[in-house]
């Protein structure tokens, strides 16, 4: 089975590896090839942040509050020449979630986010290593208070329950031995009433439990690295426990959840082989056929957070990412707070009445602006270039731009009335005018990024 | 795969005016669950409160007269002559003076020691478990959820089960009833062009079309569809509950406080809600426990008597349960960070005018505790919910949780 490379299956991956992207960038990835295309995401190191980081800069977002480092990672999302960096930081921001209520520093929170995007597509243990070594983390967590003789298992659970091997694949013993472990790991160069700013990781040998420990069935007398190597050489009858774990939660990400076992061996092979390289699972699957097949596309229930970005990305609006930030908990996602140390659940989830509501109220936001400030469009720049002068195009331009032409024809059918409809609910004539496309263009588009085709990706 | 509408959508749709009045579905809706569940049951309302995290019940219902908890909490341990005395050897932590009155006038069930055998240490699985009933975890459906496909499908009211919450809980997941959630009413509804009024109608026909309209992709979930039609429908009753609302009682400020109120508020507009639920959390306390601690319980103490004041003003407690649950309790020995790690039984109240008054099971046997530090289970939690889903709830508690589980009376089953 080969992979059939098209342009919607670049489109596809655009919305899987990135946050969805403008007619003319789904163009320029089609014309790659499957393997550029995918090399062009993956290994996107050679693209030149210099001119956007400069960008990023000028626009002032204030990091000592949440909400300025929601704004700054939000425009990083929707508007950094490598998407896929961004896309990759953001699932280890869902893997890793640090709370700033609880963690309360910003500069914490801040280089958290740093680490995820520097050690991203990395070797896996290096990442495990700088989170489990991370301010924002130890705090998080409460190891930065775990000590010989006084030890704290909260870290050393959700390290093997949530970001290594998952539940099931290790036992409370190894929970408190690996706590043990752990112990000395902590931070220095703070006050808890600058709310953590300027803590760093200490190793700190006076507090940490020296003897013996037992670790998944190993003896000796362990320290943090040690406990982390052990857990990821960690391997059962059916191979690295690690391996399964990182590649079923990545298949999950980016194709669709609870993927089949030969999925997940094959990508654990790959694991094991690359010396745990995020970088190379990731290739795997961007390159696998059964990513592109029919089933896996449009089953992505895009996160409150993906929905604001890829909203604002796909019709090239102007924004100060504001109204998206302060839109995130109406819609159950206060980034870089979610309420516990597991993260948010995905999928359908995010989908109810009131999160529902939220959504439509924030993409009405955007289609209804028509002043100079905020988050805002042109609606006709969005029919620029082509035929608009019935209903039915006007449909068609819109409905590729927002990558939901797959809707039923019955859906379909419904957008040409209403773009038709008159106020009264009569069916009329659209015609190609200032003041059509300010009313129907601007409401299509809301139309449109409330419907099931835009909600998944 | 092709997704349909569900029937009742199909009935409903087109359903987009406001209106101030119980609507005609309520009506029918109530008349159909009256059928299924005898009248006797057809106005009762359950509101289920969870403390998530892990709420430590030893610092909340203290056996103060236990030199152990002295000792395995030197750090952390309430003070024993500071606790709000319930018998001679249980008392609440002091911050809970509001509690205590709704127990000094009988109206309070303290069930001690609830869990399940070989208890998940782990948050998650631990509040699945509590979710579905089920410690194996086979179950999708949540044991409310599950009790709405029985009593509630095909009752046509989106409002039966109802959720103050950024998320619908497990608890109330279900094969076939839908489930509104939110937190905040003044922004629950479709927002459209305010430039164009009268194209408004137009949007939200098609907004219900795109909705409800066979979507042809596979596997598209079906939630997706059918909670666009909920949110219209719900939306167009719960506008007006807040509206000329004066509260019966004092709620304290925050969100629990102001969720309680909105429930006391759809309870008292009469729109059918057979089950509220609320999520409160931040009870994961592994660090200075007591100073994050103290002010939750606070708010719980205050919130559900500011609760009770209000329904009884405006009539209402007769028909009104409370319960609480929280996905486990916490290690007996504080953990040398000021804080108690993950444990296993703990403590529940049920508040009501129906409950039987009284503390059911014994202190906890701090004696004996398992390899890990935890308390062992007296009262399993299915005979929590059980008892519930009998003698509040009306229904076959056999059927939704399976059997084996004793009723623990603590619902007056001949209340009326």
């Amino acid at each position: 089975m080969s992979v059939n490379w098209t342009r919607d299956s670049a489109a596809h991956l655009l919305r899987r590896a990135a946050f969805g992207a403008t007619p003319s960038e789904i163009d320029d990835l089609y014309a790659r090839g499957l393997e550029g295309a995918v090399s062009r995401l993956v290994d996107s190191e050679s693209i030149d942040l210099t001119a956007y980081e400069a960008s990023l800069t000028a626009k002032g977002y204030n990091l000592a509050n949440v909400r300025g480092l929601q704004q700054w990672f939000l425009d990083r999302m929707a508007l950094s020449p490598r998407p896929f960096e961004e896309k990759m930081t953001y699932f280890w921001n869902l893997h890793w979630t640090s709370g700033i209520s609880k963690v309360r520093g910003t500069t914490l929170i801040l280089n958290q986010n740093k680490t995820e995007r520097q050690y991203a597509v990395g070797k896996f243990d290096d990442l495990v290593v700088k989170i489990s070594q991370d301010p924002a983390e130890l705090v998080w967590l409460d190891n930065y208070l775990n000590r010989a003789g006084r030890p704290n298992e909260n870290y050393a659970r959700e390290l093997m329950e949530l970001y290594t091997l998952g539940i099931g694949h290790y036992s409370e013993t190894d929970v408190r031995e690996v706590a043990r472990a752990l112990t000395g790991w902590t931070i220095q160069n703070y006050r808890q009433a600058d709310n953590y700013n300027g803590a760093t990781f200490l190793d700190n040998p006076a507090i940490h439990d020296a003897g013996s420990k037992t670790i998944l069935g190993q003896t000796g007398n362990w320290d943090g690295m040690d406990a982390i190597r052990i857990i990821l050489d960690h391997a059962d009858s059916q191979g690295s426990v690690s391996g399964r774990f990182l590649s079923s939660k990545l298949w999950s990400f980016f194709a669709y959840e609870y993927p089949p076992p030969y999925i997940v061996e094959e990508l654990r092979d790959v694991y094991v082989a690359s010396n745990r390289s995020i970088r190379e699972v990731v290739r795997a699957i961007f390159l696998h056929p059964e990513f592109y097949e029919a089933h896996t596309r449009k089953t992505w229930v895009r996160s409150p957070v993906e929905y604001s970005v890829a909203s604002i990305r796909m019709v090239e609006a102007t924004s100060d990412f504001a109204t998206a930030s302060s839109s995130l908990a109406g819609m159950g996602q206060v980034l870089f707070n979610p309420e516990d140390a597991k993260g948010w659940d995905w999928g359908t989830s995010w989908m109810n009445t009131g999160t529902l509501f939220a959504r439509s109220t924030l993409a009405n936001t955007m289609c209804t602006n028509r002043g100079s400030n905020g988050t805002r469009f042109d609606p006709n720049r969005l029919l620029a270039g082509h035929d608009s002068s019935t209903a039915d195009e006007v449909v068609d331009v819109l409905a590729d731009r927002l990558n939901v032409n797959d809707a039923s024809s019955k859906i379909r059918a419904s957008w040409v009335d209403y773009v038709n409809a008159n106020d009264d609910g009569s069916r009329g004539t659209w015609t190609n005018t200032a003041a059509n496309v300010d009313k129907k263009v601007r409401g299509l588009v809301h139309l449109m990024l409330t419907s099931p085709a835009f909600h998944l990706a | 795969m092709v997704i349909s509408r569900r029937d009742f959508l199909l009935r409903t749709s087109g359903f987009v005016t406001v209106s101030a009045m119980v609507p005609r579905w309520a009506v029918d809706g109530s008349r159909l669950f009256e059928e299924s569940i005898g009248a006797d049951f057809a106005n009762r309302t359950l509101v289920v409160l969870e403390l998530a995290g892990g709420n430590d019940d030893l610092n909340t219902v203290v056996p103060y007269s236990d030199n152990l908890y002295t000792q395995m909490r030197s750090r952390i341990g309430i003070a024993p002559g500071s606790v709000l005395q319930l018998d001679g050897r249980l008392g609440l932590n002091p911050v809970m003076t509001g509690l205590k009155a709704l127990w000094d006038h009988n109206r309070v069930a303290l069930l001690e020691n609830v869990g399940y055998p070989n208890s998940s240490l782990s948050h998650f699985a631990a509040r699945d478990v509590w979710h579905t009933a089920d410690p194996q975890l086979a179950q999708r459906n949540g044991w409310l959820g599950r009790w709405a496909d029985r009593y509630i499908a095909g009752s046509g009211n989106p409002l039966a089960c109802t959720a103050i919450s950024q998320s619908l809980p497990r608890t109330l997941l279900s094969d076939s009833v839908g489930v509104p959630s939110f937190v905040n009413l003044a922004s629950y509804q479709y927002a459209t062009d305010g430039s164009f009024p009268g194209d408004r109608s137009n949007q939200i026909r098609t907004f219900l079309t795109q909705n409800g309209a066979e979507y042809e992709i596979e596997n598209t979930p079906d939630a997706l569809s059918r909670v666009a039609e909920d949110a219209i429908h719900s939306s167009d009753m719960l506008q007006t509950v807040g509206s000329g609302y004066v509260p019966g009682g004092v709620y304290p400020a925050g969100t629990l406080g102001a969720g309680l109120l909105l429930i006391a508020q759809i309870i008292n507009a009469n729109l059918g809600a057979r089950i509220l639920y609320i999520t409160y959390g931040g009870f994961d306390n592994h660090a200075t426990e007591n100073s994050d601690h103290d002010p939750l319980l606070t708010n719980v103490s205050a919130g559900i008597q500011a609760f009770f004041d209000d329904l009884d003003a405006h009539g209402k407690a007769h028909d009104v349960l409370l319960m609480t649950w929280s996905e486990f309790g916490r290690r007996v020995a504080d953990n040398g960070s000021n804080g108690t790690d993950h444990g296993t039984a703990a403590a529940h109240f049920v508040v009501g005018n129906a409950v039987r008054p009284g503390i059911y099971g014994g202190p906890p046997n701090l004696a004996n505790l398992d390899s890990n530090g935890n308390r062992t289970i007296e009262n399993d939690f299915r005979a929590y919910y059980g008892t519930i889903l009998q003698d509040w709830l009306g229904a076959d508690s056999a059927a939704i949780l399976g059997t084996g589980y004793p009723n623990l009376g603590f619902v007056n089953r001949s209340y009326a």
